[in-house]
């Protein structure tokens, strides 16, 4: 888990190209969007493409709510553990 | 729809579909009627309208309206960006569970539904604001009647009605935006289509949404031209209509979309101003330049400098009188228009307009900013880079607490006035400005400052 979360981190940084950002600047559980690391909703999109690229998981269409997913790092990192154990 | 009553046809299906909940038309209007008693009785004129929820978004809009009260729609959802609109208002009604401390705060689900249901729209004379960038450097103020709303989604449907049948409108647009408040919810509303509550923000969504019925997708290049995978996207049987605005869609992505998807998004021109001026799909790349006026609205060309700017005319337009778009453009020899380009400064970011000089004064405004300038920078995303030279207590603080926590600071602090898609993502905190000899700040030398990390 802790390893995903790091490799998440930088994930996050390398996709969206965040300038200055190191991964020990992302707190796992801050959220993402909007107070925390103010990502926004392009950034969402372009984070749910390269995590489904890099992971081969699907987000989930039998639910709406993906937002929760993509909460915080922690979340996501949830999220794919889950993808992938079933 | 024409009248002030809907017709019984239309009161079958939901108003709106949200996460795990169905608003059923009896249950709207009664919240439309409850909260125009509740608005009644209150004193304030002008309310600006903030809901998350795209149900309660259209029942507030309504009861506003029947009430008489003008409807203040900010340009972004936040209470920084009412007040820097300087738009005078007296309370703000809202679904939030949280009060805005600056003005008096109404919670529209506090307020109980009334026991009639009748479905009934407002005057046509009623006043809706809207919000968007002036190329002055403040937000404009675009207002707009009942009327002038109902008869753009009239041309809407005449055009498209046939097409769309009694597919769930989805939007992947925010719907305080005058082209999301008419397309996502004013026109399911009025049509009697069903709409989703939330925006989309993902293609799964989208399949979520589509995997039980077919749907209408409300979207906009932002989102289209982002999609990697095709087959994330809800299969092209189950969708009715693609509408795309806010900017044009680059021609790969719509010839890859009709080519791989089977499915050509309709795109919509137009402003906040004028509202839908023309339309296009693809059919073919040398199809692509021609614009089809929507029915109804008639367009000129009037020679300036810049070279020939289009003018335009509607039942929907603002001020109901001919008016200037920020395009140049010519006419194709069967009528239809082609775009030759933007005839004013102000930049387009995501689908959006953004003034930069409007950004620069908002961002002197705060009190470490000695100087300050924008500019577009591109990259693996296009994105403004600001340029500020900090003043004392600005470059204390850069010292003392380094780079990301000084940048973070000045978009927090324009993230009052903004959506985060627009924010600055490079920052760049030089000593001085970069000059030339003659004491003129050059844009190429701006431009260096973000040619490597900084």
């Amino acid at each position: 888990m802790n390893k995903l979360i790091e490799e998440l981190k930088q994930l996050i940084i390398t996709s969206l190209d965040l300038e200055d950002v190191t991964p020990a600047d992302i707190d796992a559980r801050a959220p993402l969007f909007g107070e925390g690391l103010g990502l926004d909703s392009i950034d969402a999109l372009e984070l749910g493409v390269a995590i489904q690229k890099k992971y081969h998981v699907k987000l989930d269409a039998s639910s709406a709510d993906t937002r929760q997913h993509f909460h915080s790092v922690e979340n996501l990192a949830k999220f794919i553990e889950a993808q992938h154990s079933t | 729809m024409h009248s002030r009553h809907l017709s019984r046809s239309t009161v079958a299906r939901p108003v709106a579909l949200g996460n795990h909940t169905v608003l059923e038309q009896t249950a709207f209007w009664q919240r439309v009627h409850g909260l125009r008693r509740a608005l009644a009785a209150q004193p304030a004129r002008r309310m600006a309208l903030v809901c998350d929820d795209s149900s309660w978004f259209a029942a507030g809009l309504l009861a506003l309206a029947h009430a008489g009260r003008v409807c203040v729609v900010p340009q972004a959802p936040q209470a920084g960006s009412i007040i820097a609109s300087g738009a005078h208002i007296d309370a703000v009604l809202t679904d939030r569970p949280v009060d805005f401390a600056e003005f008096a705060t109404l919670s529209v689900t506090g307020i109980p539904p009334a026991s009639d249901s009748t479905p009934s729209l407002p005057d046509d004379g009623a006043l809706i604001e809207s919000y968007t960038s002036g190329s002055s450097g403040m937000p404009k103020c675009v207002p707009k009647t009942f009327g002038q709303l109902r008869r753009e989604v009239a041309t809407l449907e005449q055009q498209w009605g046939g097409q769309l049948g009694d597919a769930l409108v989805c939007g992947t647009v925010p719907h305080y935006h005058l082209y999301g408040t008419l397309v996502r919810v004013m026109w399911p509303l009025l049509a009697g289509r069903s709409f989703v509550t939330l925006t989309c923000l993902q293609a799964a969504d989208l399949r979520h949404w589509a995997a039980e019925q077919r749907c209408v997708i409300v979207s906009s290049p932002a989102f289209l031209s982002r999609i990697a995978d095709l087959s994330e996207l809800p299969p092209a049987a189950q969708i009715a209509a693609v509408f795309s605005s806010g900017a044009p869609l680059p021609d790969h992505c719509a010839e890859r979309l009709q080519r791989d998807w089977g499915h050509a998004p309709i795109e919509i021109y137009g402003s906040t101003e004028t509202g839908g001026i023309a339309w296009r799909a693809w059919s073919g790349a040398a199809e692509r330049p021609y614009w089809q006026l929507l029915p109804g609205m008639q367009a000129e060309l009037r020679e300036e400098s810049a070279g020939p700017r289009l003018w335009v005319k509607s039942g929907f337009t603002w001020q109901s009188d001919w008016m200037p778009t920020g395009d140049l453009a010519r006419w194709h020899t069967d009528g239809r228009l082609v775009l030759l380009g933007r005839a004013d400064d102000v930049v387009k970011l995501e689908d959006k307009r953004v003034s930069l000089s409007e950004m620069r004064t908002r961002l002197l405004a705060h009190a470490w900013v000695e100087n300050a300038r924008l500019l577009l920078v591109e990259g693996r995303r296009r994105s403004i880079g600001a340029v500020v030279v900090l003043n004392a207590t600005g470059r204390a603080h850069l010292h003392a607490q380094g780079k990301i926590p000084t940048s973070r600071e000045l978009r927090h602090w324009l993230r009052r006035s903004y959506e985060p898609v627009l924010l600055p993502r490079k920052w760049r905190f030089p000593e001085t400005l970069p000059d030339n000899d003659m004491g003129k700040i050059e844009q190429s030398r701006l431009q260096q400052l973000f040619a490597s990390r900084a």
